[in-house]
């Protein structure tokens, strides 16, 4: 890893450039929240670097809610994605895992992952629920993406973290190197306050090595309590950076859709008999706490929660997993 | 994985030749796919209607044989009940092989204790052609098989003709009778209390409907079969087949894909699994 830095107006000015080449996204922030949308010189200024999460997972970018797979054509991209936070990319290792599984690999998720330079961004502030740090996830990237980025006043700082972000970098118009020793303290410093400020807000909150415990000990009492609120409504998976479960759904001429699917929708383990293992309604609701911290854990080395904390911020019923789980301590 | 080259979700075509009534509720599919079909006994396939769905099965013919595919099925839900209206000449779609078969190499030298009911013979049968076809490397094979009412059985000529194998028996048992019905009435575990096995060198395969597998899996038990020493075929619903819809997921596992056949002893914390 190594730093450069470029002035802020170059920046743009190349990816003006590389907009005839790649698609190119970037968070912006409205009035409402921040999310990814097209690149666009013009509005530069409405890009929100080194902010918490935009409204949307990065998965998004790479599962598509619906898509026809019946015929396979290739390639697809080039694209970059600037601002991704790093709970996102580290959301990436399980759906690598997953979609990349040499058994199987899902050809049209290979070809969105190689034709995607992911610009990752250091986060400098939190949200409210924002705790990746409580599951060992830090709030910068350091492997997964291709370049971290730092916007300090006029200028832009790349970390750069991979080969195909060292191709990249190298294509900057006025892009130099930074001459610190590879120590960048400014952004050591970043990386602290951060870090103290999740460590405040996020005091007691049980790490990622216990919560499975936590999960498999818990009575039936505290999933009827919490399910209660839950409407099944799946905005939690919907918008979590590792849930991928989807359902095929035929059309004429065995053509195939893969349709995002949740296990908080009725019905998602029903069989053609009529069993359904997670009929009822607390039943589904502890299903995704032991597929995040139970299961997927077990079976998988990458990391099924990344303390992002869409899933609290997402929820009509205002279910905080958090405060579930420190009632379970 | 045959048929589906670059694409894990392509259905490979294949015709329906001939469509065998078993049963009232069950026919056997006889299938000639486009391309060769190479599957292990007990891996699953996915067997698509045409622009309806599709559903995972066990294929019930011989693996040995590539250029044609029997697959038994039950009307059960909706897809099925497409499937049972087909008729010869019908295309659909086939997935797979899926997941993990029975490591019939373990048997050798071993007896192989079969537990079935129901429409659960039909990946038996496939296996039972795969032990035939190495039985000099088994000591023994003894099928127990229960089925609702006589009518119910399906692959009747089966059991005589496993019954003129060397090495091989075969037992049914009936949970209705009828008036011409003499065989024994009860459920098929029962078959279990009369079978001479030596339970140290043996294998005890059950398939069949979640209530059998879960008592036949506690008679086993009783009878002294170790966990390891018990090979289930679990149900789940399995929409992509590939380990990754979520769908099929008990505990760790994805049933699909590192199943669908278990040793009792892997998965016997999953919660659930008899669900």
């Amino acid at each position: 890893m190594y730093y450069i830095s470029i002035k802020k107006e170059d920046w743009h000015r190349s990816l003006e450039k590389l907009l005839a080449s790649h698609d190119i996204f970037v968070p912006v922030k409205d009035e409402y929240s921040i999310d990814y949308e097209h690149f666009n010189l013009n509005h530069a200024d409405r890009i929100a670097y080194n902010t918490p999460k935009p409204a949307s997972p990065l998965k998004n970018f790479f599962l598509p809610v619906r898509e026809n797979v019946s015929s396979f054509n290739g390639k697809a991209g080039p694209r970059i994605i600037i601002g991704v936070p790093n709970c996102d990319v580290e959301g990436l290792g399980l759906l690598d895992e997953i979609y990349l599984d040499e058994d199987f690999t899902d050809p049209f998720y290979r070809e969105r992952r190689r034709g995607t330079l992911i610009i990752a961004s250091d986060c400098y502030s939190v949200n409210e629920h924002c705790h990746c740090t409580s599951y060992g996830v830090k709030p910068y990237a350091t492997e997964k993406a291709d370049i971290a980025l730092l916007s300090e006043g006029d200028e832009i700082f790349l970390r750069v973290i991979s080969e195909r972000g060292r191709d990249f970098a190298g294509q900057l118009n006025g892009a130099r190197p930074v001459e610190e020793n590879g120590k960048m303290l400014f952004a050591e410093k970043r990386h602290a306050d951060t870090e103290a400020l999740l460590a405040g807000i996020n005091e007691n909150l049980p790490d990622y090595k216990t919560t499975g415990t936590l999960v498999l000990k818990a009575g039936k009492e505290i999933w009827k309590k919490y399910a209660s609120r839950c409407v099944s409504c799946g905005a939690c998976t919907t918008i979590c950076p590792t849930c991928s479960c989807f359902l095929l759904i035929d059309r004429p001429d065995f053509e195939k859709v893969k349709q995002v699917d949740a296990c908080q929708y009725p019905g998602f383990e029903r069989v053609a008999g009529g069993e359904d293992a997670l009929f009822t309604l607390p039943d589904r609701f502890r299903n995704r706490y032991l597929c995040k911290y139970v299961w997927r854990p077990q079976k998988f080395k990458s990391i099924a929660c990344t303390g992002c904390g869409r899933c609290i911020e997402a929820c009509i019923g205002k279910i905080s997993k958090n405060e579930l789980f420190m009632e379970l301590i | 994985m045959a048929g589906q080259h670059n694409n894990i979700y392509k259905p490979l075509r294949a015709t329906l030749e001939e469509v065998i009534e078993e049963s009232p509720l069950i026919k056997t599919f006889v299938l000639i796919p486009d391309e060769e079909f190479i599957f292990k006994t007990g891996q699953f396939i996915e067997l698509s209607v045409d622009g309806v769905g599709e559903a995972p099965f066990t294929p019930s013919s011989s693996p040995l044989v590539s250029d044609r595919l029997e697959v038994t099925v039950m009307k059960t839900g909706y897809v099925t009940g497409i499937m049972h209206e087909l008729k010869p000449g019908a295309v659909m779609g086939v997935r797979g092989p899926y997941g993990r078969g029975y490591p019939v190499k373990e048997f050798q030298g071993k007896e192989v204790l079969i537990l079935g009911g129901g429409c659960g013979l039909a990946p038996i049968r496939s296996l039972l052609f795969t032990l035939e076809h190495m039985k000099e490397d088994l000591e023994k094979v003894i099928l127990c098989y229960g089925s609702k009412t006589p009518a119910d059985c399906i692959y009747k000529p089966l059991f005589s003709r496993l019954n003129s194998i060397d090495k091989f028996e075969a037992y049914r048992i009936v949970d209705v009778t009828d008036d011409e019905w003499d065989g024994p009435v009860g459920v098929a575990t029962k078959l279990l209390d009369s079978v001479k096995v030596n339970i140290n060198n043996s294998v005890a395969v059950v398939c069949g409907p979640p209530i059998m597998m879960k008592f036949g899996t506690i008679r086993l038990l009783e009878m002294g079969y170790r966990d390891d020493q018990i090979y289930l075929s679990m149900e789940k619903n399995m929409s992509c087949g590939l380990g990754k819809c979520g769908h099929c997921m008990m505990g760790e596992f994805f049933v699909c894909k590192d199943g669908p056949v278990f040793t009792y002893n892997e998965i016997k914390h999953s919660p659930e699994i008899w669900k």
